[in-house]
């Protein structure tokens, strides 16, 4: 059966209404039922399996889509106490669907590389499990750069288990449509989540950031900074949502969206949302959208420097900060380059 | 020498005049001081100069050693050496100081087609003149003025201006909010830019300023214009007197 509103999410579901991805996704997109080549490169000591996909009562109805269209599950395990200099690294993911597991052992620490660099005309929807075992540290990157015309929906699910660590980058550069989510279940007293990301879009590009943080277990530790620019006719997205439970208490969360836009014909849809019943708790959110300073840039040109050089100035300023927590220098570098590569072409 | 000819500049899309015909001369080589009461125009003078957008010339000249100010983007105004210190300095945010410094000196350098400045001749040279004003080396490595004082805000415009080397310079009240010291230390760096083919306007509201650095010629600026101009004593009869006699 073909890709339409009947096996995908439509705008009527709260969670897509600013993500139609039943329309994006309707006509003969490459990979709509076919499997996703994947590559994973792994550092000694970490294992790579295929293991039988089976359905579960909640399935979503794109993970409905993955158990028909993407065969058995590609599965990482990570033993305990493992660290490794080099990163886990997942490859391919051009088009088609996939269902990707991580398995964190105890106190293990590893680097998981992503890069998203889709087929033209393409669809691709991939799931990632992951599991944090006790005081697991799990340093995730992720690179997504797609073609104009392509859709992507990347949804991982994280389960953190007591101390375990998530500390996640994202840059994402939008797509026809595109959506990374990330759903974090505290399962463990005292786990830490590190969220930030950017996006940077033009042309007619739509980037989703959709995150979901749901907390049952206390001093949880939680920060979030997601920036984003748009310029000519794109849009920009994101959902962002704190739940604490009850038992969730000396919860820490912050969660920041700040947005600036290039063009007044683009677009940001930002809805971010804390929901609370732990009564000691430390929540805070906040959302900016705003447009480049005009007294700062002016400030520049009178120094000498060039409108178009003051512009790029301000915004890799803007979005750069997203990446400070990154401890990976050569990372954050790469990272830093790719913005500005961007900027400079802009 | 920069030469203004009936200036009228308006402001609120040119709905408000503010100048209404403004004529000055700035022989290279020497300083003029512009005092005047609050609102007469003297900061839409500096920013009608540099080339801020909102600041409507709707008549009249400025050239800068004979060539046409006013056809000029901001950035090739300040690589044909015009500098202004700001009265309200701006803050860049998650730009540090010495890197906006030195991408606009080797900006300024391109455009008038010369050779960059490397990075050890360029560290050099502001280490130095950071020790020379009495700077923190701190403050270099922080985002531009982000979290400075005023007065390190005001420190911070004259090293630029002495990092840069301009032809022409427009100092728009540097001296407010400066204690004594700190007066005197920026008066020292403007004496020490002083030269035979560099000019000098400066902006102020005080006549304090006017003991450390003693200017060729003193203008008022009211009604839209120059009301009057003197040498350097008439700054002082200024500040007894104040300006009700050149009010409209
Ligand atoms: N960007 C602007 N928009 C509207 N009005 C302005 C603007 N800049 C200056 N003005 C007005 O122009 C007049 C002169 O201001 P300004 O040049 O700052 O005076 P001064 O520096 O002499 O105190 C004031 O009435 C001020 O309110
Ligand atoms: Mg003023």
């Amino acid at each position: 059966m073909p890709l339409s509103a009947s096996n995908l999410p439509t705008r009527r579901d709260e969670a897509w209404k600013w993500t139609d991805v039943s329309r994006a996704a309707a006509g003969d997109l490459r990979g709509a039922e076919a499997a996703a080549p994947v590559q994973i490169f792994v550092p000694q000591g970490v294992t790579v399996t295929r293991v039988d996909a089976t359905p579960a009562a909640n399935d979503t109805s794109l993970q409905k889509l993955a158990l028909q269209y993407a065969g058995q599950i590609w599965a990482i395990e990570v033993p305990d106490g493992f660290t490794a200099e080099q990163p886990i690294q997942i490859e391919g993911l051009t088009q088609g669907h996939a269902q990707i597991t991580l398995t964190l052992g105890t106190g293990a620490k590893v680097q998981l590389v992503e890069h998203y660099d889709g087929d033209a005309n393409a669809f691709v929807n991939s799931h990632l499990n992951v599991k944090l075992s006790a005081d697991a540290v799990l340093d995730r990157v992720t690179v997504q750069t797609d073609p104009e015309d392509c859709v992507r929906i990347a949804t991982t699910h994280v389960t953190a288990w007591a101390n375990a660590e998530l500390v996640q980058h994202t840059l994402a550069f939008g797509g026809k449509l595109s959506r990374l989510e990330t759903r974090f279940a505290g399962m463990g007293k005292a786990v830490k989540a590190t969220m930030n990301g950017a996006y940077l879009l033009d042309a007619a590009r739509h980037c989703d950031m959709t995150s979901y943080v749901d907390l049952a277990c206390p001093d949880g530790l939680i920060r979030q900074s997601v920036k984003g620019v748009t310029a000519d006719k794109s849009r920009g997205v994101f959902q962002g949502k704190f739940h604490v439970r009850r038992p969730a208490q000396h919860t820490d969360a912050e969660m920041r969206h700040d947005a600036m836009m290039l063009s007044d014909t683009s677009e940001i849809r930002s809805k971010p949302e804390l929901e609370i019943y732990a009564d000691d708790v430390a929540c805070a959110h906040g959302n900016t959208i705003g447009a480049l300073d005009e007294s700062a840039l002016f400030y520049m040109r009178q120094r000498g420097i060039p409108l178009a050089q003051a512009r790029a100035m301000l915004t890799e300023a803007f979005l750069g900060s997203v990446f400070d927590t990154l401890d990976d220098e050569v990372m954050r570098e790469s990272l830093l380059d790719k913005l500005r590569g961007w900027l400079k072409d802009d | 020498m920069l030469k203004i000819e009936n200036l009228h500049v308006a402001v609120d899309d040119g709905l408000k005049p503010i100048l209404t015909g403004l004529s000055l001369e700035v022989p290279k080589g020497e300083v003029h001081a512009i005092m005047g009461p609050n609102g007469a125009g003297k900061s839409t003078l500096s920013y009608c100069l540099t080339g801020r957008d909102g600041y409507e010339v709707t008549d009249g000249t400025v050239t800068l050693d004979g060539e046409d100010l006013l056809e000029m983007e901001p950035e090739e105004r300040a690589a044909a050496g015009v500098f202004l210190s700001f009265q309200y300095p701006l803050e860049i945010p998650g730009v540090p100081t010495m890197t906006f410094l030195k991408t606009a000196l080797n900006a300024q350098r391109k455009a008038r087609g010369e050779e960059e400045m490397k990075a050890p001749e360029f560290l050099k040279k502001s280490r130095a003149l950071a020790a020379e004003l009495k700077m923190k080396p701190e403050m270099l490595k922080r985002p531009l003025n982000v979290g400075f004082s005023g007065g390190e805000k005001k420190r911070m415009e004259i090293f630029q201006m002495m990092m840069l080397e301009p032809n022409f310079v427009v100092m728009d009240e540097t001296d407010s909010g400066l204690d004594v010291d700190a007066l005197r230390i920026v008066a020292d760096g403007v004496n020490k830019l002083r030269s035979p083919d560099r000019g000098m306007l400066i902006i102020t509201h005080y006549q304090r300023l006017l003991d450390y650095i003693v200017p060729d010629r003193v203008h008022v600026l009211a009604n839209g214009g120059i009301a009057a101009s003197g040498d350097a004593d008439f700054a002082k009869t200024l500040e007894k007197e104040g300006y009700d006699k050149y009010a409209a």
